[in-house]
């Protein structure tokens, strides 16, 4: 079943000279690991913004669980949930409070003045992922006293708390150390495993993508390449000789940026 | 490090959970009722928004109204400083809840506003909480208006204040759809400030806060009729001076005239001004 559908999507922006997503047509079947990557600029965070139903388009046709984004939007937030590139926290409040905020968003738990006055399964559930994504310490901190790091572990906690059919992931280890990354790709798979959650994924660390189901490269607004990472090694960098077979998605991924440069 | 064991155990409490589905209604419920302890968790961490809720009752009803009261008291008719007591703490209504709906562009600023968006409620339920939310902040520096009033010795009886308190909702309501009105379409801090600015100083003189407008004529009378405060403070003074000798100089409208006022701007602004926030954030 597709969980994400998209067809001939284009947004410009007021003012702008041409299209920032121009045409791009792609799906995403359920519980499917999806990487979509892209230069600086190429359309990435434009086009999850308007999946996630926070950007309006310009025409086409867009699709989360088979419900429209225009006419059924609060239908299709219901769906998903999103870890985005700029940190969407609230700093004065502490880490907790902002997952207690985000769970009365969603209707998951009534939002009581003080964390001791939740019902027990919140405060269990909250600790218990505290403890995994290695925030405890900080759970009762001001945001604006945390590192980024933090921050952004925190937004994989409350991205997952009310247990989205979609996450849409928009650079989410970025700025994070090595360890941390290793963590939360660990946890991210754990859930998607378990649970089936579909993930769309952009990044620029590439081999973060490496595992992932399909990939689609866009690129100057437009969709340049679409397949399973491996096709997309065997089509773009493939090197016959006897020991080197297929490259790493990194390998295809910088490779085919350039052929395409090279012809633009 | 990452432990697959509590992950297990984590998801076991998550299905558990989201086993119940929350209804819209309670879904809507549990936003206005989130945001608006937000707001008040926010005020009470910020130490500069506490000092000017004391420093605002201080300013504008110590200084401007003591000057007032002691240069415009004579020949009017009236008890001047019961007048502007009542006008001071209507209008610091407004300016509170006015400047606290104003942070929703610091929200959108500091890109917190897409955490409210994203999640599946309408943006009313956004707007009404923020309101309210602001009306608690709003509420604090009316008290501290009436206690400032109260050591310049004008005093309120507690029927008077338990009536102004009674109000008090529904005119952060309006003062909150009247701030959306123009925040809807603003998206810089700085800009919002100053037309928060723009829009409650002329009004704390051409709605009759603190300068009688029983005898404004012309152009400066039709914007005082335009005006939501105008009918929030001839409403609180018809029930403060019902049955006085001084309503009929005081008072403009009668009550339900001035409530069905109040409630049609209060309705048109808040759906006028939601739509444009919903629609600047997502129209780019």
């Amino acid at each position: 079943m597709r969980v994400i559908e998209v067809n001939e999507l284009v947004k410009q922006y007021k003012g702008a000279k041409s299209p920032s997503v121009d045409g791009v047509s792609f799906s995403v079947e359920q519980g499917e690991f999806f990487a979509f990557l892209g230069p600086n600029g190429a359309g990435k965070t434009t086009t999850i913004s308007i999946l996630t139903t926070t950007l309006s388009k310009t025409s086409g046709e867009v699709r989360i669980a088979g419900l429209d984004v225009d006419r059924d939007a609060r239908k299709v937030r219901e769906h998903i949930g999103i870890i985005s590139q700029k940190p969407s926290l609230d700093k004065s409040l502490t880490a907790e409070e902002n997952i207690r905020f985000h769970a009365a968003l969603y209707g998951l738990y009534g939002y009581r003045p003080s964390f001791a006055l939740m019902p027990k399964a919140y405060k269990e559930q909250v600790t218990q992922l505290a403890e995994i994504v290695g925030i405890s310490d900080a759970l009762f901190t001001p945001i604006k006293k945390q590192s980024g790091g933090m921050q952004r572990k925190l937004e994989i906690i409350r991205s997952l708390i009310h247990t989205p059919d979609v996450l849409f992931l928009d650079e989410p280890t970025q700025g994070l150390d090595a360890v941390s990354r290793r963590m939360l790709w660990d946890y991210i798979n754990e859930v998607r495993n378990r649970y089936g959650t579909t993930v769309f994924l952009t990044t620029h660390y590439i081999d973060e993508a490496e595992n992932v189901d399909k990939v689609c490269i866009i690129n100057h607004g437009r969709i340049a390449f679409c397949a399973a990472p491996d096709e997309m090694k065997r089509q773009i960098a493939f090197d016959p000789t006897p020991r080197v077979c297929l490259p790493s998605l990194e390998d295809a991924y910088v490779k085919f940026l350039q052929l395409n440069e090279e012809v633009a | 490090m990452y432990n697959s064991q509590l992950t297990m155990n984590h998801y076991a409490g998550v299905t558990a959970g989201s086993v119940r589905k929350p209804s819209p209604l309670f879904r809507e419920v549990s936003t206005i009722w989130a945001i608006f302890c937000r707001e008040i968790s926010v005020a009470f961490k910020s130490p500069s928004t506490l000092a000017m809720s004391f420093a605002m009752p201080v300013i504008m009803m110590g200084m401007v109204g003591g000057n007032l009261t002691q240069n415009m008291a004579g020949g009017l008719g009236f008890d001047f400083g019961l007048f502007m007591l009542i006008g001071m703490m209507i209008n610091m209504l407004f300016m509170s809840t006015s400047q606290g709906v104003a942070t929703l562009v610091d929200d959108h600023e500091d890109n917190f506003s897409e955490e409210m968006l994203i999640a599946p409620v309408s943006r009313y339920s956004i707007v009404i909480g923020k309101i309210c939310g602001s009306a608690f902040s709003a509420v604090v520096t009316m008290l501290g208006t009436l206690l400032v009033g109260l050591f310049m010795g004008i005093t309120l009886s507690v029927g008077q204040f338990l009536a102004i308190l009674a109000l008090s909702p529904l005119i952060c309501l309006s003062a909150g759809a009247m701030a959306m009105l123009f925040i809807g379409i603003i998206k810089n801090r700085k800009a919002a400030n100053m037309a928060v600015m723009l829009v409650t100083m002329p009004q704390m003189f051409l709605s009759g806060a603190i300068i009688p407008i029983t005898n404004t004529s012309g152009i400066l009378m039709v914007v005082s009729r335009l005006l939501p405060m105008t009918y929030s403070l001839d409403l609180t003074r018809a029930v403060i001076y019902a049955g006085t000798p001084e309503y009929g100089s005081i008072v403009m409208f009668s009550p339900l005239v001035s409530v069905m006022a109040t409630v049609a701007i209060t309705v048109v602004f808040l759906t006028v001004g939601t739509f444009f926030y919903a629609k600047s954030e997502k129209d780019r």
